[in-house]
């Protein structure tokens, strides 16, 4: 198996640069799959991606070597599905009502990392070779990586054990046995944050605790996949104005956390024109905007080039395309140069 | 007490919000007044994506004015709980417990619902030892997470009884007042990011009652907004670099009077600078490009 993961600020396009991998693999043989969060109409329509709906096949002309699979990452949809499927049956609809559980899914910070490594697993399960990441757009997308640990601690910490009696003593039915100290911190950080929110969270996972520690054991294997450089590489995606200090961020990052850097995608660069074609009035001053852009574009791709090269030996500049990139078109235009 | 404008720019990661907030607060900076910009990013990594080195040199006026801060919510509850036990190491025990630190990251919308108030107080805070601020300028997050901070006071209102749902309900007419409160959602010329602005429009109409004082169509080309007749002049198409300027005003053009037609208000037209001799440099001048946004201030 392979999983390679795409991770980049906003608005680079993380997401087409993605579904091009996905689409290259296919091409080379391979019963590809892309996972993404938030594809553009056109791209979307091309994957035949809706809500709710779990992995499509793709149809792709020529027909490919191996299979392009595509699915959307739903937050609710994975988080109803884990809620069916590993809550005990008497507790799947006090969970799904629960008005805590109504704001959830928004709410919580890092829901959608939790719930990509959720899919992850889902899908590992269902036999596909290579899985193709496009990560939530964050300066913080390394959130994919550390909230699920952050979870699994959680669910694992002796606060979640505490959690179901607490509630109990909270409710009335008698005293637990929790230390004196525990009840009196309690106490003291229920007048502070109110305390019908207070037993509103520790009611809600009191119930959904059954849940939270299957979870906490798949993410665990999940992050062993992705902590596994045999079996995934990151590869940033940037424009050429962030290059630079995207690279700075997202290497360092990851080097730190022992995760396998793949290389650097630049995204978006304009072509240098050729020089010497001249226009009269609106259509020069075009002309001139386009080249200054464009000499800027190439001055930063050799700037990225000369400080990370020797680190990153796979960087890459993909040109800005006059129309967007979306639709199969372009994504088949893109996927031979963003091949691994 | 005076109230702060609130300018919020809001819309899809990497259109532009921290930079335009940095370059509108610079520039209002400059004219003498006050101005503070609230950023979704810490402001280390703040540092990093962009350099105000040499503000006090070449724009004293504006470094006297200018004020940059992030909230980060757990040092606002830090400060609730110190408030509340004035009693050092009472304070420092319930901080380092589980029991706080783990509810504090799992209680929906808690963060974000400090975050709001203190945002709040901030446009409202009197001249009592700390500076009042003739405009607050909010580079918002991300549109999923704007939208879902929004939210926290309304959530708060509506699932939850007591003091906090009561300042919730307080909240939330707050960020719903038109009068104190200008929204910019802010997209570039590209289809996914205007879908998300009328995604996020539909929201904030629905939701709160807030419509937006002008969209902000940022990195635009020097195509996008010129006049038809001078449009009319150019060529179709033409070869290599002209042909994808002239594709690319062509697209933006389209993409210009769908986005007039369907907002009905005004829209301000921000060009991809040129040439810009470091950060604050590409500041002053994408802030003179901004010019001054419509009705507001």
């Amino acid at each position: 198996m392979k999983i390679t993961v795409y991770l980049g600020t906003g608005g680079v396009g993380k997401t087409s640069v993605a579904a091009a991998g996905a689409l290259a693999q296919a091409r080379a043989g391979h019963k590809a799959l892309v996972l993404t969060i938030d594809p553009a109409l056109r791209l979307r329509t091309a994957l035949r991606l809706r809500e709710g709906i779990l992995e499509q096949p793709v149809d792709l002309d020529p027909p490919a070597a191996g299979e392009l699979w595509a699915a959307l990452l739903d937050v609710r949809a994975t988080l109803d599905e884990a809620v069916h499927l590993y809550a005990p049956a008497a507790l799947v609809q006090p969970i799904l009502r629960h008005p805590i559980y109504a704001t959830i899914a928004d709410s919580l910070v890092g829901m959608q990392e939790l719930m990509a490594v959720e899919r992850i697993d889902q899908l590992a399960r269902r036999g596909f070779e290579n899985i193709v990441v496009d990560t939530a757009p964050s300066r913080h997308a390394l959130e994919f990586l550390d909230k699920p640990m952050f979870f699994a601690d959680l669910v694992n910490s002796n606060w979640v054990r505490l959690v179901g009696r607490t509630y109990k003593f909270v409710a009335g039915s008698g005293l637990a046995n929790l230390g004196r100290k525990s009840i009196d911190f309690y106490r003291r950080v229920e007048s502070i944050l109110g305390a019908n929110l207070v037993r509103q969270v520790l009611d809600f996972y009191s119930i959904f605790v059954s849940i939270a520690e299957g979870y906490a054991a798949r993410a665990e294997k999940t992050v062993a996949l992705l902590k596994d450089p045999a079996v995934t590489e990151f590869r940033i995606v940037t424009t050429p104005q962030k290059a630079q200090r995207d690279a700075h961020y997202f290497v360092h990052a990851l080097e730190q956390r022992r995760f396998r850097v793949g290389g650097l995608l630049v995204n978006r660069v304009w072509d240098l024109p050729a020089e010497g074609i001249e226009a009269p009035g609106l259509a020069g001053e075009a002309l001139e905007w386009y080249r200054a852009v464009s000499r800027a574009h190439r001055q930063a791709l050799e700037a990225v080039q000369r400080e990370f090269g020797g680190r990153l030996g796979d960087i890459r500049a993909l040109p800005e395309l006059a129309r967007d990139i979306d639709g199969m078109g372009a994504l088949e235009r893109i996927a031979p140069l963003v091949s691994l | 007490m005076t109230q702060a404008k609130v300018a919020i720019f809001c819309g899809k990661g990497g259109v532009g919000k921290t930079t335009l907030s940095l370059a509108l607060g610079l520039r209002l900076a400059g004219q003498g007044r006050r101005v503070l910009v609230v950023s979704s990013h810490p402001l280390a990594e703040l540092a990093i994506a962009v350099s105000l080195d040499g503000l006090a040199t070449h724009y004293p006026v504006a470094a006297r004015n200018l004020f940059v801060v992030h909230i980060d919510p757990k040092e606002l509850l830090k400060e609730v709980v110190e408030r509340n036990f004035p009693v050092e190491w009472v304070a420092r025990a319930v901080l380092n417990s589980s029991i706080y630190q783990n509810l504090i990251e799992v209680a929906p919308g808690l963060k974000e619902f400090y975050f709001l108030a203190r945002l709040q107080a901030l446009a409202e805070r009197s001249a009592e030892g700390a500076p009042s601020y003739e405009a607050l300028l909010w580079d918002a997050p991300a549109t999923g997470h704007f939208l879902s901070t929004l939210g926290a006071a309304r959530n708060f209102e509506t699932f939850l009884t007591g003091p906090l749902a009561a300042a919730g309900g307080e909240l939330r007419r707050f960020y719903s007042s038109m009068a104190d409160i200008a929204v910019f959602p802010t997209t570039t010329l590209e289809e996914m990011a205007i879908e998300e602005t009328w995604e996020l429009c539909d929201k904030l109409a629905a939701g709160y009652q807030l419509r937006p004082r002008a969209v902000v169509a940022n990195l635009i080309s020097p195509l996008a907004l010129a006049p038809e007749q001078e449009w009319a002049k150019l060529p179709a198409r033409g070869e290599g670099a002209l042909g994808f300027a002239l594709d690319r005003g062509a697209l933006e053009r389209e993409r210009i009077a769908e986005l007039k037609r369907r907002l009905g208000g005004p829209l301000v037209g921000v060009e991809r600078i040129r040439h810009y001799r470091n950060d604050l440099d590409a500041l002053h001048q994408i802030g003179e490009a901004l010019g001054g946004l419509p009705g507001w201030l």
